[in-house]
């Protein structure tokens, strides 16, 4: 790209890479990755819940890692990998954490969950569910007003333990 | 029916909650996630001043501003009529009736463009000019417009006075909360649309039925032309209890553009103009002889409002109740201010009530050098304290006991500052709550078809408690079938009428409207000469009838007019372990025991969530959570989810929760309400931990570490 | 003010991204983007005409260079944490990281990000808010009478006491950390201690940088074996929350007397906190308690305190001997 003083562009075409599929997209450049799914690509599991990046309700992953969506614009995630709640089913079987918060009832009104999931998703691939305080402080990145937290630190430990 | 018999029953067993699988996959639709075919997008213009009045609005350069299709402001909004009061008072103040600033982030007008990002552009270029003046913001402010007895709850039994100056111990202290806000994580979503003469709204709301009368009546139109969807929530926690402002300008946006508009709040928005839970002060007396009697509790209290608001949240409504005290007084005022208009906040009243009381009765066990548990015990409400008559259920008693059991309560040396864990001060305290019965009317629709599957249908909400669950859970127990054989419908206000999910209320009707309907249901079956041990898909094919259906209906309030029994709520006992970080001020709850009396219990895993979910909001209310103004502007000064505490996962320890009682005698089903009795207890359980703790008594909530250094 | 948009580019090298941010007055790196879209997309109280991304750029990644860490900026704090010469030769920098944020956060933002972030001050945050001279300068200042107690009692004053609330910035400053910056002229190197600016009259120039200038790198000296440290946060949060008051330390104790120390505070300054103060008073002393109040003492010299901010007096004090104590314990 260049710099062209005259006639600047405030959109951009970006490639959008989210769950095996690619999507691509003419967006106003301040789109954030967050409202490119939701809005754009209609994946409306990943949810908005400060859009400051202060709650990861929009956390998905991106190239494996855990970000927050609404911190991030989709045209930095041009190339790369996202995967969003949407994503994580095998084949229709759900992923063994989304198994596990149904079970241990790690969820109430569910509207932080898509989050708490990815997130939990990543925390066991970052190897720091080794002991439930451990848990606790990798998962405070995801408020949960219902508070299910000790559901969830039972849903990721008993993922850790199988 | 036969089949009921054979089978062990649904109720109480911990099953997955039955929309737990959408939920994890992100499936489960909020209002948020609404799109219409042809939808524009809205965004607010909301007041920089906490009082005066809007001199001039100019809305030319937002109109002139790219994508915008509307701009409304009071100055060519449309009249609407006045919204009906509901069961739970005023609904609203229509801010547009006149020119008055009456809180910062007031709305003041409404933008409506192609794209929500310009949308947003567009509204910051609405200029709005004010005749500003200082606002008043505080409690003590002699300007602030002060309401006595706003409720008539105000009370007195024997003489209250007489017998605190009689008293062998008294205890005069005065406690105060600061504003919390509810802070659901779904952002509040208007969309609405006008399909013909007939409006249909999507809308984050614990109330539907309330928003539908609420529209129709400011817009004019049948209430059987207004639908509201809420199928999934979002959270609430008492913020959808009220009809908020947004909703109405998205509708008329809706109507004026005739096309569907959606708004969906900012996180900023939720803080000023969703409700909290208003600031209080309350100074609580309590005289006792030197054995532990009580023989006076004089209870002042006083909260926030909203100007020209009226919101029933009392705090003194349930002191009468606590104890068995001859001698009560209740006195109770509301100072009108410049803040955003308060809501229902998880237990309003009741979680203030019992943080004054239940810290001023471990203040007074100290002062008589009796145990604070069996302070409790000799004070025990054996029958209603006001009425005479006996509980509906009432296990209080066992929360008591066996929670001091289970958390290894008699082992405590009851002397401050006694207990250490290395650097920290180890206290241990605890309280007991009640929480008021409440009910309203409740109607379901209750089908079964051929295929031996029911499904249920009321105009009722699920704000996460887990109403589709038990519902379905009741249903199937009741017609001897198997959950997943039963489909719930709720969130429509085109289904049978539902009360709000709200006041611990809803279960308990619910479940009697389904228990109803079920026998409706039974006795139609039965005239169809069922066999022995035949199924209901046996007996309807044998009739060639593709499926049945019966309403059910419940009234609990007129039941509770006209029982003898004295209809109880739920009933608690919290525990509660804190380290003190003494040097730097810390405190850190290290573990937390509840025992609850919620009478039967539909489901023993979404019960112990209710009770978790409470508990963990009581840590943050006693420990983190503070709506901060600004004393110049009334501005929410901390009005993010960065700046703005509430409790992560590292903030909670291990819970301890535990259900005692048996069925309740006066609901049909036996139940009680869950929602709100879990956080009851909690604030002054820690409390009274960090002054066992400490020595320290912090009679003002958060305890945040400045207060201890 | 409100810009109808914003131009995206994606700079191709180091050279072109300095260049095409310094072309526009008005142009800004975009890098990790927890700070940058924060203030310019939801707060809105910055507005660049142009985000200049240089999250591609091979600016990733750390280098041991004998007794030096050479941390390139676009390594986020989750790499950085992660790596193993800090976590066996600079504990406390591995601390503050992961005390900071969330791991969601610590993921995309960058180091140079985390040197180069802006106040949590929710004046200076609020564009509706009109006295900050922050963003206005000679505007005023409306966080003094306000809701005050996440703000600065060190390098504060009547027109400024926003506080810069990074923890990893606090290790870095004691430990004299140099950052690398790179513009058209070449590059330069700034001791960060040197970086910050205190806000005097100017609270909207905070550090050296000038328009266009990149920060490519941060160099971290090693700590000399045998050197004890640790990094402390004083919050109401368990996790998940800026400090009310922090502080990193490392020193040296040989037969009981102090004889290298090193005092970062956070939670207390307009900027990134280096205590020479206490580090005075430290060595040469005996590490005893009546030694470690003498530095908190000293390190507190002249706060400039309002109401709410009162308490981080004595809680920055108590802060000190807690770290103070830790490391020679």
């Amino acid at each position: 790209m260049s710099s062209t003083t005259a006639a600047r562009s405030t959109e951009v075409t970006v490639e959008l890479r989210v769950n095996g599929r690619t999507y691509p997209a003419r967006l106003d450049s301040t789109t954030t990755l967050l409202d490119a799914l939701r809005d754009e690509l209609h994946l409306t599991g990943t949810k908005k819940g400060c859009d400051q990046g202060a709650c990861g309700a929009c956390t998905v992953l991106r190239d494996g890692k855990r970000i927050v969506s609404c911190l991030t614009l989709a045209a930095q995630c041009d190339g790369s990998e996202i995967t969003t709640i949407e994503g994580l089913a095998d084949d229709g079987v759900p992923h063994p954490v989304q198994e596990a918060f149904v079970r241990h009832d790690a969820l109430q009104c569910g509207y932080c969950t898509a989050g708490q999931v990815m997130s939990a998703v990543a925390l066991l691939r970052e190897g720091r569910a080794h002991t439930d305080d451990e848990i606790r402080e990798f998962m405070s990145g995801n408020l949960c007003r219902c508070a299910a937290y000790p559901n969830i630190v039972a849903a990721i430990r008993e993922v850790a333990d199988s | 029916m036969t089949t009921t018999l054979t089978k062990q029953s649904l109720l109480g067993r911990p099953i997955d909650r039955i929309d737990g699988r959408r939920k994890v996959a992100g499936a489960a639709p909020y209002p948020s996630d609404f799109d219409l075919p042809g939808q524009a997008h809205a965004a607010l213009v909301s007041s920089t001043i906490a009082n005066g009045r809007i001199t001039r609005i100019d809305r030319s350069a937002a109109e002139a501003a790219p994508g915008v299709l509307l701009v409304l402001t009071r100055d060519n909004a449309p009249a609407v009529a006045d919204p009906p009061m509901s069961n739970l008072g005023s609904t609203m103040r229509w801010y547009f009736r006149d020119d008055r600033i009456l809180h910062y982030g007031q709305h003041i007008g409404i933008v409506v463009a192609g794209t929500r990002a310009q949308a947003q552009a567009a509204a910051r270029l609405v200029e709005v000019e004010y005749a500003a003046e200082e606002p008043v913001l505080d409690l003590d402010d002699p300007r602030a417009t002060i309401e006595e007895n706003p409720y008539g709850l105000d009370s007195s039994r024997g003489d209250a006075a007489a017998a605190l100056d009689a008293a062998d111990v008294t205890v005069d202290s005065t406690y105060t909360i600061g504003a919390e806000i509810n802070s659901p994580m779904g952002l509040f979503t208007t969309v609405a649309s006008w399909q013909g003469g007939r409006l249909v709204v999507h809308d984050t709301t614990q109330f539907p039925s309330m928003v539908r009368a609420s529209l129709a009546a400011m817009f004019g139109v049948p209430e059987r032309d207004v639908r509201v969807l809420i199928p999934f929530l979002g959270g609430g926690f008492g913020a959808g209890l009220r009809l908020w402002s947004h909703t109405v300008l998205t509708t008329m946006a809706a109507r004026e553009l005739d096309r569907p508009v959606k708004l969906v709040l900012t996180r900023p928005q939720m803080f000023s103009s969703t409700g909290h839970r208003a600031a209080s002060r309350q100074r609580m007396r309590l005289g006792a002889t030197q054995d532990g009697r009580l023989v006076a509790i004089d209870h002042d209290a006083v909260a926030a409002n909203g100007i020209g608001d009226m919101l029933p949240a009392p705090i003194e409504m349930g002191t009468p109740m606590a104890y068995a005290c001859d001698n009560v007084a209740t006195h109770e005022r509301r100072a009108h201010l410049n803040i955003a208009f308060t809501g229902f906040m998880r237990a309003p009243g009741s979680v203030e009530l019992h943080f004054a009381l239940e810290s001023a009765l471990d203040e007074l066990a100290g002062k008589l050098g009796i145990d604070p548990v069996e302070l409790r015990l000799r004070n025990y409400a054996e029958v209603h304290p006001e009425s005479g008559k006996p509980w509906s259920s009432k296990a209080l008693r066992e929360c008591l006991t066996v929670g001091a059991d289970r958390f290894g309560w008699s082992g405590r040396d009851p002397s401050p500052r006694s207990t250490r864990d290395g650097d920290l001060l180890v206290g241990q305290g605890m309280a007991e709550a009640s929480f008021d019965f409440y009910a309203q009317p409740c109607t379901v629709r209750l089908s079964v078809d051929r295929g031996g599957n029911a499904l249920v249908r009321t105009g009722a909400t699920d704000i996460g408690t887990g109403t589709y669950t038990i519902t379905a859970q009741l249903t199937a127990d009741l017609l001897g079938i198997e959950v997943d054989q039963v489909r719930v419908e709720l969130g429509d206000t085109d289904l049978p009428p539902a009360p709000q999910s709200g006041g611990s209320g809803l279960a308990g009707a619910l479940g009697a409207a389904v228990k109803d309907a079920a026998a409706a249901l039974g006795e139609r079956l039965a005239r169809l000469d069922g066999r022995p041990g035949e199924t209901i898909a046996s007996l309807l094919d044998r009739h060639g009838l593709d499926e049945l259906s019966a309403t059910g209906h419940s009234d609990l309030p007129a039941a509770a007019a006209t029982t003898d029994l004295a209809v109880a709520g739920p009933f608690a006992a919290t525990f509660a372990e804190v380290g003190v970080d003494e040097e730097l001020g810390v405190v850190r709850v290290r573990r937390l025991v509840s025992v609850i009396d919620g009478g039967r219990l539909y489901n023993e895993k979404t019960a112990r969530s209710q009770i978790i979910g409470g508990t963990v909001m009581g840590i943050g209310a006693a420990l983190l959570e503070e709506a901060a103004y600004d004393p110049h502007t009334g501005r929410v000064a901390n009005g993010t989810f960065g700046d703005y505490l509430m409790a992560v996962n590292a903030d909670v320890p291990d819970l301890d929760i535990t259900f005692v009682g048996g069925p309740d005698a006066f609901n049909p089903v036996g139940t009680k309400g869950l929602g709100e009795i879990g956080i009851v207890a909690v604030a002054p359980a820690i409390a009274n931990a960090v002054h066992h703790a400490t020595g320290r008594r912090i009679r003002d909530l958060p305890i945040t570490l400045d207060k201890l250094l | 003010m409100t810009r109808t948009g914003i131009e995206y580019l994606r700079a191709k090298d180091q050279d072109s991204a300095v260049a095409l941010v310094a072309e526009d007055p008005d142009a800004a790196f975009l890098a990790g983007g927890t700070t940058e879209l924060d203030l310019a997309l939801k707060d809105r109280v910055v507005h660049p005409s142009r985000f200049v991304d240089i999250g591609r750029l091979p600016l990733r990644g750390v280098t041991r260079d004998g007794d030096r860490l050479r941390v390139a900026a676009l390594t986020t704090m989750e790499e950085l944490a992660a790596d193993p010469t800090v976590r066996a030769r600079l504990p406390l920098v591995r601390e503050a990281l992961l005390l900071g944020a969330s791991t969601q956060l610590r993921n995309m933002a960058t180091i140079g990000g985390n040197l180069l972030q802006r106040t949590r001050c929710r004046y200076f945050r609020d564009p509706d808010v009109a006295a900050c001279n922050k963003r206005e300068p000679g505007s005023g200042c409306a966080a003094i009478e306000g809701v005050a107690r996440m703000h600065a009692i060190l390098g504060a004053g009547p027109s400024c006491i926003a506080l810069h609330a990074s923890d990893l910035c606090v290790p870095l400053v004691a430990l004299d950390a140099v950052v690398e910056l790179l513009d058209a002229d070449g590059p330069r190197r700034v001791p960060l201690t040197d970086f910050y600016l205190t806000p005097g009259d100017r609270p909207d120039v905070e550090t050296v940088l000038r328009h266009g200038e990149l920060l490519t790198h941060v160099e971290i000296p090693l700590l000399p074996a045998g050197t004890r440290s640790a990094y402390i946060k004083v919050r109401d949060r368990t996790s998940y929350e800026f400090g009310l008051t922090t502080a990193g330390a490392a020193v040296q104790v040989d037969d009981g007397t102090i004889t290298m120390a090193r005092v970062g505070l956070g939670g207390v300054g307009t900027v990134p906190w280096r205590s020479w103060e206490a580090e005075r008073v430290l060595v040469g002393s005996p590490a005893n308690e009546r030694t470690f109040a003498a530095a908190a003492q000293a390190a507190i010299r002249d706060p400039f305190t309002v109401p709410g901010t009162e308490f981080k007096v004595e809680l920055a004090k108590r802060t000190i001997v807690r770290i103070l104590r830790t490391v020679t314990s």
